[in-house]
């Protein structure tokens, strides 16, 4: 098993082989059964790309709710049936890619990664069946995965310009990665630019000067441009359908189907509400834990001590306390587990990890449960049982957040620098690391596997 | 005012000329076993102001009503609609839909008819292909015709005229009703069908000033020669211009054909929020052998529940529900809104079902595949809603040869939703829906799951309380990591504690 996770090439080639195996299964299931391996949106996204085939407008397409970008990437598909996969085709890349610049990060950050542990943890998103399924089904989620790791790539690398195009693409393309802007320019100082404190001056001036430094400016403006520039050519071609379908439906929606969304119930109940000033209030209040931490207080206390992590923190965050949330987000986080669990107290105490996997699991079973019971039976499931389920859920989520808040604040440089062994009860003597990472990476396998059945389990509801 | 009553009798039951008794002014017998159908035409003076008003607005406005109790149809009057009130209104060329419409629908069918204006409750229908279709469409469920006959009585009935009074309320007995009205032919119309009855025969001509025709045809279909045609024997009489009745056989190309087929249907249970509605069909067989014919489904969905057009677009999908295809879909339908956000009246479709294709008849069921909307919280019912959608009209179209000759057909009906969907020279063979076991009405029901209010009542603070907890939770680790390390990198945390 470890030479397997030694070799890039075999890790890539089952990779790839796992997405080719469920591509060509897929295209056996669509032709011949009446239920569809192919995700519902991608004939939104390809119904899309045709009307642009044919000079038409995407958005001509119900619920067609994303950039045109998309519908172009996708025009490929209009040209013949055989075309048609071509976008499950580039999804998958954008996977195999992803996991790629995974690996460059784990290698090439801070912590100088093995190859070994390197593939290990990117196997999380490589070898994932959740994160191979859904793109060869062809959702393109995954393709958010590789813009964001992209981003967190050309970060480390210092390619400002290149970041800041990114983001800007990334947030014009699914607007969440907007939160990943505060921690990166906040990352962005002196100390990671290599750049000795300039002076010891402490007086606000210089703090100023000092936080305005060429390479946040640069970030800012890149990005800016990039995503005004995106905007204004898309609402030149495409006009006000393009604002109200990628932007403007996503903070007037009012669809409250139920989903994992701890909201979801009181969604429901507020709209129905004709009184119109306690649904205004509520509403918009959602929006302030969500963004006060994901946006604000998660960057600046965390992003400067690990930015991969923070961004998982952040990815988390949003998705926990999100109005909406559904199964396919929870891919948003999945593409930073690989920086964040090396170094996580959720491998490093077992029994803190598998309570977490599990807590998770079940408490996303229960709601699937009560889900199902109303969605296919027809039992009235609100209240308490969707309700609660979701709650329970949104607790949990709450307290891994915790956990993991807890160790990006501490946890990072332990076993380098010994942080005190008050703050972290784990050993971590030099001559027991080789020790550490053996047992680290038997933990890992199995959180990997406890992840997975989760994952199996979401499949089922989608 | 022209009006017209004709009595439509099985052949067996053909009553005797000798038994009709014809005055001057009044046509009578005792006993005689028929349906009927009775047709007013009315000039523009002889109708309500409000009524008036709404028509002058008017391109075309046709009302069609059929009641959720099944009946026996009767040739030549055969058509089907699904149960409740259909509007199809064009407004006047160049000018905007009519404000008063709504209200007068209300005004007139009843407070239960939820329509705000054309522009936000009327669905578009396709007039691009065939121009014989009107521009708007709008469907409720209507239980009764009692609002409208009172309507009626009131408007039109002086209160001393007990004939008056005494027609018009048998219009509670109507299974359908008829209402057109086109500025090309600037005749207003009502016609009501009556299924068979037995009863006494004692019609006489009211004595009025204003120019009037009262015509009276006792008829029974006999065999037509040529498939296309309809035939007709027995006697018209025009009140007060003839002494006896007329006997007569006369045959015209019709629209709408009887067949022998007959269909039901129902959701399968459990429903939960993607019912599936099955038609259970009594043959396969197209009643014509010699030209191309398709059985259509053509389903009309009050807003709470929808059915989504990519879903249905998969051959194979399609296949294993024994349908062939989405015929016709109103444009656009919200997969999304909960139902209480719309005004729209809701959606119809057109589906071609795929018989299977044995060479004898056999019977078989279609599903279709819906979904529910969010309806909203109820309280002291549980939680569940009832809801239900009429009865879908299931009809062989096949082609015509003589399409251009229908409406010379004097009983030709045309605006029922469908016809407009195909194009003129199209023949339809409607199916006798027949309500499921225990049934009497034309419906199909179903339960929803909504929100109970009676056990929402701490969802509010509920959600509230967890979701603070959540956050001050999360709040309170990172107090506890900025207390430690403050908000700056590790390595000048450990830098600062080496210096201190």
């Amino acid at each position: 098993m470890s030479k397997f996770f030694s070799s890039p090439v075999l890790v890539f080639s089952s990779a790839i082989a796992l997405r080719i195996g469920l591509f060509f299964y897929g295209l056996w299931q669509d032709a011949n059964s009446p239920m569809k391996y192919t995700d519902i949106d991608y004939y939104v996204f390809t119904d899309a790309a045709r009307f642009t085939a044919h000079g038409h407008s995407p958005y001509d397409r119900e619920t067609y709710r994303y950039t045109p970008l998309l519908a172009w990437m996708l025009l490929p598909t209009a040209w013949s049936s055989t075309w048609f996969s071509f976008g499950k085709v580039l999804f998958a890349v954008g996977d195999i890619v992803a996991g790629a610049l995974i690996v460059l990060v784990l290698r090439n950050g801070e912590g100088k990664m093995s190859m070994e542990s390197a593939l290990k943890f990117a196997s999380i998103w490589l070898l994932n069946p959740m994160v191979a399924t859904i793109s060869t089904r062809g959702s393109s989620e995954g393709l958010l995965g590789v813009i964001v790791v992209a981003l967190l790539w050309a970060i480390t690398q210092k390619r400002i310009v290149l970041a800041g195009f990114l983001l800007g693409f990334g947030v014009h393309f699914k607007i969440y990665p907007f939160i990943y802007a505060p921690s990166i320019i906040w990352w962005l100082d002196d100390e990671q630019l290599g750049r000795s404190k300039s002076s010891k001056d402490t007086d606000i001036i210089s703090h100023i000067k000092n936080f305005f430094n060429g390479p946040r400016i640069t970030l800012t403006i890149s990005s800016l441009l990039t995503f005004l520039s995106l905007n204004t050519l898309m609402y030149t071609i495409y006009g006000y359908p393009f604002l109200q379908h990628t932007y403007l439906h996503h903070v007037s929606r009012i669809d409250h189907r139920h989903n994992f969304s701890p909201y979801n119930t009181l969604l429901y109940l507020s709209s129905s509400i004709t009184t119109p000033s306690t649904s205004i209030k509520l509403e918009s209040l959602a929006f302030t834990p969500q963004l006060f931490l994901s946006a604000v207080a998660l960057p600046l206390l965390l992003a400067k001590k690990d930015l991969a992590s923070t961004m998982l923190a952040q990815t988390f965050a949003f998705v926990t306390f999100n109005k909406v949330c559904t199964s396919q987000y929870f891919l948003w986080y999945t593409i930073f587990l690989p920086f964040y669990l090396p170094r996580s107290t959720l491998l490093s105490r077992p029994y803190l990890g598998l309570s977490a996997a599990a807590l998770w699991v079940i408490t996303q079973a229960m709601w699937l449960q009560q889900g199902f019971q109303l969605e296919f039976l027809g039992q009235n499931t609100f209240v308490p049982g969707l309700w609660l389920s979701s709650l329970g859920f949104f607790g949990v989520n709450c307290w891994i957040l915790g956990i993991i808040c807890g160790d990006v604040g501490v946890g990072k440089e332990d076993e380098t620098r010994g942080v005190p062994k008050s703050v972290v009860e784990k050993p971590s003597s030099a001559t027991e690391k080789g020790k550490t990472s053996v047992k680290d990476g038997e933990k890992k396998k199995g959180k990997g596997k406890k992840v997975r059945s989760g994952w199996d389990d979401i499949t089922l509801c989608r | 005012m022209r009006q017209r009553i004709t009595y439509l009798q099985e052949p067996n039951d053909a009553v005797d000329p000798k038994n009709l008794q014809v005055t001057n002014n009044s046509i009578s017998t005792k006993e005689l076993k028929a349906a009927r159908e009775e047709r007013i035409t009315f000039g523009f003076d002889e109708l309500p102001q409000e009524l008036y008003t709404v028509l002058k607005a008017s391109h075309e406005l046709h009302i069609r009503w059929a009641r959720e109790r099944a009946y026996e149809s009767i040739a030549p009057l055969v058509s089907r609609l699904s149960p409740g009130l259909h509007v199809f209104y064009t407004p006047q060329r160049g000018s905007k839909s009519s404000d008063l419409l709504c209200p007068i629908l209300e005004k007139v069918f009843g407070g239960n008819v939820s329509c705000k204006s054309p522009e936000t409750s009327f669905t578009i229908l396709p007039t691009e292909r065939f121009s014989h279709s009107a521009a708007t469409q709008f469907y409720t469920p209507l239980a009764s015709l009692d609002d409208f006959r009172d309507y009626l009585a009131y408007k039109l009935c002086p209160v001393s005229d007990s004939a008056c009074q005494s027609r018009v309320s048998s219009l509670s007995k109507a299974a359908s009703l008829d209402i057109s009205f086109d500025t090309i032919s600037h005749a207003f119309t009502l016609s009501a069908f009556f299924p068979s009855t037995i009863s006494s025969l004692a019609i006489s001509k009211p004595k009025t000033s204003s120019p009037s025709r009262l015509e009276v045809g006792i008829l029974n279909h006999e065999k037509a020669t040529d498939i296309e045609e309809l035939s007709m024997a027995g006697f018209l009489t025009v009140i007060g211009e003839n002494t006896k009745p007329s006997p007569t056989l006369f045959s015209f190309p019709s629209r709408h054909h009887p067949s022998t087929e007959w269909f039901s249907s129902k959701f399968l249970l459990p429903t939960g929020l993607h019912p599936n509605l099955e038609l259970s069909i009594s043959g396969s067989q197209p009643p014509l052998d010699d030209r191309s014919c398709s059985l259509h489904a053509h389903i009309t969905l009050p807003r709470q529940v929808f059915a989504d057009k990519y879903q249905l677009s998969d051959p194979l999908f399609l296949a294993s529900k024994n349908l062939t295809a989405v015929r016709y879909i109103t444009s656009p339908v919200d997969l999304e809104a909960p139902a209480y956000t719309m005004d729209i009246w809701g959606s119809s479709v057109l589906l071609e079902l795929a018989p299977p294709s044995s060479s004898k008849s056999e019977a078989f069921t279609a599903q279709v595949p819906l979904h529910l909307r969010y309806l909203e919280p109820n309280a002291g019912k549980g939680g569940l809603e009832q809801t239900e959608i009429p009865y879908p009209v299931l009809f062989w179209a096949c082609t015509a040869d003589e399409g251009s000759k229908f409406p010379i057909n004097p009983f030709d009906r045309v605006n029922l939703g469908y016809d407009g969907l195909f194009g003129p020279r199209t023949l339809f063979f409607h199916l006798s829906p027949t309500p499921s076991i225990g049934e009497e009405r034309l419906t199909n029901k179903l339960e929803v799951p909504v929100l109970d209010l009676d056990k929402s009542s701490l969802i509010e603070i509920g959600t509230a309380a967890v979701v603070g907890l959540g956050f001050l939770w999360v709040l309170w680790v990172l107090v506890g990591v900025w207390r430690r390390s403050g908000y700056g990198s590790r390595t000048v945390v450990e830098k600062e504690k080496k210096s201190q």
